[in-house]
């Protein structure tokens, strides 16, 4: 039985437009125009200020952090599968980076990448074994481990090691950030497993028939996503150099709304494309730094920021992958 | 088979059904209110706090009753928060020129749109109810803080009634009996579980799923609305703030909606939501009165939920779970 | 009575490139219990679900006591008077049995929005008690009862309002003796009261015996239509299938030996509630078929065998003694599998001709660690041509593509794969005659090639025609194996079936 509305019954206007959508050309294109009309738009709207160079400079230090943050959460969301709990990662590895950085930072480093996998796999285990909805767990690990964060931080602030300032040079934040992308451009087009996750996106089902082990990719995934992460906890220490009880809060929904403005289809799938991740973080930092320029209040920001989410989410999505929608 | 004996017979059925289904709730109670009581039995649980536990959770029952359309059909609201918020800060501003008339239906109407406003973009956008309510919480929540203009919210003394007995408990009882007959006696509710079975079987037996789904969103934004009388009443103030911190709202009604879907198949839905509810109370309050910092709230809230959820979802081998 | 009760003119229907109704105008008198028989895709199924509401129709139009039918879902089409009892589950999980009784139709309970329960459960256990069906409680979850309990809800569902056409879809088959006789029972009330059943059934013994005219559908064409006072069950499978057996696409060699050599084989292969204690064995070289009753777990079979069967019991083991418990494994041990579902499982249908082809072989084609676009692409094509996918080019998305070429890009990913055994079900289905002689002239190659095949399929000729062997199943057992022969008959194989 035909469950789906095939596209030769919807309306003529209708159709067209899904058969515009549906283009992979469009798909590629129409990101990177909104990306060029944003930095149009501000730079006309404050005066040619947004594109100073140290406006530009500006930007970019605060980009890396949700650049690397966004790489893990792209890889779950071409499998269709969701992470709130980005923000408590990134704050308990920071946790974890400022207390061993009194030792050394490579040590540092990598036990931010561990407390980020530890969590993802917990995320994972419950996702795969239970079978319990990623973003209910993943919420749950967010609120759990911002209780503990904010239990950690109760009396005051974790702080790192003096010297992590010096750290927090670019060649440090953009050289991480570029050798990231680069590994995960690599993995997500030239590998066997970064190959199988837009077919799991796009039917999973169907992609388990053809061989590919999905509960333990989805699990691997989810365990690359938190190491992700906890690298991005780097940057943000080396940055802030303490954490607070906030550290991290709203790091997902950010994530959330930047991949949506880069054309990222919400339920992943075939349609996703690498560029996605970055123009769709470039084109999120830049409005929300040109909404800061302009000066409106957090809460005009976050009202526009709503509303132009809820637009690109329904312009982007995929329309044929989504038969019943919940 | 006469008439008359199968009426006798449904009647006993029914009655077996719900008999099994209070009693195991009780047991529950019994045993997490004991098991606090024996770690702590000098902080906690004795006859006065069980009525302040009580009076919490009926706040969070009521809009788990709201939030039990919602899940029985498979979408979700995360707006619930932004929109006790946004009710909230509404209540306090209208109380000063309408007296009762603002605490009471100036939530009730806002909910009520908000829901409404959830069910129409939720349909035209296709896209999955959880991105549609987060994207929307956002909007609420910015509009709540406009309407707060930055300042704390307190509702003026003369009207707190509905945070206290007798008025707060009648409150409550009202929507729990609303949920109970709009569930059991009309159309909404059939179709309700209906669409939650089987949506496209649904379709064809001619439910209009489309017009039900946005009827849903309403009932539970209006129930919200209800919730929201009740929290700015019992609370006093209310912080509009931004950044999805409603979000933590959302999850104490949420735990409550999911006791009752479990119990649904002995049904006492409702009944299980409010008796879930106290459950949660006295976990909360169990721990906090074991000495854990009030920081660790975070903590319960993510461990039982992800337990109850846990607990009451099986997992079926094969099945697709994003 | 022979007033007219409800006419078809000259209905169709298209599903894609597939004209799967074509031309069908009937006639169903008032009083009478029409039989309506054909193979499977004959039709039948899709021209009373255009008429009860679940499709919607391409051309041509229902009369009904004169009046033309416009009919958008079922409820309209009960307030028309015409019900359906489907031969799936028609009632829903979660409701109890009241409720399922008068979904759509509450409405005579309802005032001022609330709803009398309590008479809706009354009404419901009377009419329940009407029909003898007193054990069922109307208040219960409908949960509570079985299947076949359940489809006599459905009966009461679908009858009690005295429709005017009622329609019986394959439901027999899943009903145990006394379910039949209940059914038959209220068939003939029906009648009586001067309304019309049209019966739909593969057991043409029983339809010969309910009915008192049988239409016969094949390709979608309506062939003839036949008093069944007067008719016989081999003349109705004449007309069913029409076609001889030496028909041009089917395999022409007949007595040729099969290897010895066995490449798998099942030994009490168990599914619950599916197949029972299963064994058997699969020879170098050999097609082997399975066929029966949809129900009879055949489909269940290709699962078990593929790996793909969550609480499977029993063994399926190669012949280098490896047990095939996991998709991948199987995989891996070369065996490919092509389901039935082709859009959930044959098929990543949102996603390209490339992905669909290269996803099992990755492995083989990765250079080291590192998977090259160009070495994928270069595959894809190879293998889409090879086996003439009609196709605007790799990167094109499955969905786009008709029934016939979707099946022909989940052959071409296992010819890819180098399969040695293929488990096909359902090959063929919906799929244009010009596709199907492709596809079988593949499987005579494969199989001079020494690969092994299970056919799974519906379609006796098909079997009987392609098979070196083939297996019926009823009920979850094996019920009979034929040899490949040119005397064989549908009658032979039928006779197992049912």
């Amino acid at each position: 039985m035909t469950k789906s509305q095939t596209v030769t019954e919807m309306k003529k206007p209708r159709r067209k437009y899904q058969e515009f959508m549906d283009n992979p050309a469009t798909r590629n294109i129409l990101p990177v125009a909104g990306l060029i009309v944003i930095i149009l738009l501000f730079t006309f709207l404050t005066g040619g200020k947004i594109i100073q160079p140290s406006n530009i400079q500006l930007l970019l230090s605060q980009t890396y952090m949700l650049m690397i943050a966004a790489t893990g959460v792209f890889l779950i969301m071409t499998m269709g599968c969701l992470d709130f709990s980005q923000g408590s990662m990134l704050g308990m590895a920071s946790i974890v980076i400022c207390y061993l950085s009194a030792y050394s930072i490579p040590l540092a480093i990598l036990g931010g990448m561990v407390t980020g996998a530890a969590i993802g796999a917990i995320n994972g285990f419950f996702l795969v074994k239970r079978k319990i909805l990623s973003f209910i767990v993943t919420i749950c690990t967010m609120f759990l481990f911002r209780g503990c964060i904010a239990y950690l931080t109760t009396d005051n602030p974790v702080y790192a090691v003096g010297d992590i300032f010096s750290y927090n040079t670019i060649p440090v934040k953009l050289g991480l950030t570029v050798v990231l992308l680069l590994l995960v451009f690599f993995f997500f087009h030239f590998t066997r497993l970064g190959y199988t996750l837009k077919a799991i996106g796009a039917g999973e089902q169907a992609a388990r028939f053809a061989g590919i082990r999905v509960d333990r990719t989805k699990w691997l995934i989810y365990i690359l996503a938190g190491a992700i992460t906890g690298l991005a906890a780097f940057i943000n220490v080396i940055k802030v150099g303490s954490v607070t009880s906030t550290g991290g809060s709203m790091l997902e929904t950010e994530i959330l709304i930047a991949l949506a403005l880069g054309g990222l289809p919400i339920s992943g799938g075939a349609l996703v494309r690498f560029s996605n991740l970055v123009v769709g973080v470039l084109t999120y930092k830049v409005l929300s730094t040109g909404l800061n320029m302009l000066g409106l209040t957090t809460e005009m920001q976050q009202l526009i920021e709503g509303i132009i989410f809820l637009i690109v989410v329904a312009v982007f999505s995929d329309r044929k992958s989504l038969q019943v929608i919940k | 088979m006469d008439s008359k004996d199968a009426r006798s017979r449904l009647k006993t059925d029914r009655f077996l059904g719900r008999y099994t289904g209070v009693f195991l709730l009780l047991l529950l109670v019994l045993i997490f209110w004991a098991v606090f009581k024996i770690l702590t039995p000098s902080n906690f649980g004795s006859p006065d706090k069980l009525v302040s536990y009580l009076q919490t959770s009926l706040i969070y029952a009521v809009g788990g009753c709201g939030f039990y359309f919602i899940v029985v059909m498979g979408l979700w609201d995360f707006s619930i928060g932004a929109n006790v918020v946004l009710g909230s800060v509404l209540a306090c501003y209208f109380a000063q020129s309408m007296g009762y008339w603002g605490v009471v239906l100036v939530p009730i109407l806002c909910g009520t749109l908000i829901g409404l406003l959830n069910g129409i973009v939720y349909i035209k956008l296709h896209i999955p109810s959880m991105i549609v309510t987060v994207g929307l919480a956002l909007i609420y929540e910015s509009l709540s803080v406009f309407a707060a203009q930055g300042e704390e919210r307190v509702l003026s003394t003369s009207y707190r009634a509905f945070g206290s007995y007798p008025a707060n408990l009648i409150l409550a009882l009202c929507a729990f009996l609303l949920t109970a007959l709009l569930v059991r006696y009309t159309k909404v509710g059939t179709y309700t579980y209906a669409i939650g079975s089987n949506e496209y079987v649904a379709k064809n037996m001619g439910v209009n799923v489309d017009r039900y789904k946005v009827v849903a969103f309403v009932l539970c934004g209006f129930f919200t609305g209800i919730m929201a009388i009740l929290t700015i009443s019992y609370g006093t103030s209310m912080t509009a703030a931004s950044s999805l911190s409603s979000m933590s709202r959302n999850f104490t009604p949420l735990m409550g909606t999911f006791v009752g879907l479990a119990f649904r198949r002995y049904g006492t839905p409702i009944l299980a939501i409010v008796i879930g509810e106290f459950i949660i109370a006295l976990l909360f309050n169990g721990f906090v009165a074991l000495g854990a910092p009030t920081t660790i709230q975070n903590v319960v809230t993510g461990l039982v939920l992800l337990l109850i959820v846990a607990l009451t979802t099986k997992p079926v081998k094969g099945a697709v779970v994003k | 009575m022979s007033e007219e009760m409800l006419r078809s003119d000259n209905i169709n229907k298209y599903f894609g490139a597939n004209h799967a109704v074509s031309d069908v105008s009937l006639s169903f008198k008032k009083g009478e219990i029409h039989g309506l028989i054909g193979e499977n895709g004959s039709g039948k199924s899709t021209y009373v679900s255009m008429l009860t509401g679940i499709y919607p129709i391409d051309g041509g139009k229902f009369i009904l006591e004169g009046r033309e039918l416009a009919i958008r879902n079922q409820v309209e089409a009960n307030r028309n008077g015409i019900s359906i009892i489907v031969q799936e589950m028609g009632t829903l999980s979660g409701l109890t049995v009241t409720d399922n009784i008068f979904l759509g139709n509450e409405d005579r309970f309802v005032r001022h929005g609330i709803k009398n329960t309590a008479a809706m459960n009354r009404k419901a256990q009377e009419l329940l008690d009407q029909f003898g069906f007193g054990r069922i409680r109307a208040t219960s979850m409908i949960d509570n009862y079985d299947f076949e309990d359940r489809k006599l809800v459905e009966i009461v569902k679908a009858t009690y309002f005295d429709p005017k056409v009622l329609v019986v879809d394959e439901t027999t088959t899943s009903l145990s003796r006394a379910g039949r006789a209940e059914l038959y029972k209220h068939m003939k009330r029906l009648k009586e009261l001067g309304n019309t059943v049209i019966f739909i059934s593969h057991d043409l013994a029983e339809v010969i015996e309910q009915t008192d005219s049988i239409s016969v559908l094949r390709d979608g064409q309506l062939i003839d239509t036949v008093e069944s006072s007067k008719a016989t069950e081999g003349q109705l499978k004449r007309l069913m299938v029409g076609r001889e057996l030496s028909d041009r696409y089917y395999r022409t060699d007949y007595g040729e030996p099969v290897s010895k050599e066995i490449v798998l084989s099942a030994k009490n292969v168990s599914v619950p509630g599916q197949i029972r204690g299963l064994s058997f064995e699969l020879h170098r070289g050999e097609i082997l078929g399975i066929g029966g009753l949809s129900e009879c777990g055949m489909h269940e079979v290709g699962k078990a065998v593929f790996g793909a069967s969550f609480d499977r019991t029993g063994e399926v083991t190669l012949a280098d003694g490896t047990e095939i418990n996991s998709i991948p494994k199987a995989i891996r041990h070369s065996i490919a599998y092509v389901s039935k579902d082709r859009d959930n499982e044959s098929l990543v249908v949102n996603d390209s001709i490339l992905d669909n082809i290269c996803l099992p072989s990755v492995k083989e084609l990765a250079v080291g660690h590192v998977l090259l676009k160009k070495r994928l692409s270069a595959f894809a094509e190879k293998y889409a041509k090879l086996i003439s996918v009609k196709m605007s080019g790799i990167d094109q998305f499955v969905s786009d593509l008709s029934g016939g070429n979707k099946q022909k890009v989940a052959l071409a990913r296992w010819l890819g794969k180098g399969s040695d055994i293929l488990v096909l079900d359902s090959p063929t289905r919906g799929i244009d005659v010009k596709v199907k002689a492709d596809i079988y002239a593949l499987m005579t190659d494969m199989k001079k090639q020494g690969k092994s095949i299970i056919l799974i399929s519906e379609e006796i000729l098909e079997l009987l025609g392609m098979c070196d062997r083939v297996l019926v199943m009823k009920d979850g057992v094996l019920s009979g194996e034929f040899e490949r022969d040119r005397s064989l008959t549908e009658e032979d194989f039928i006779a197992k079936m049912v």
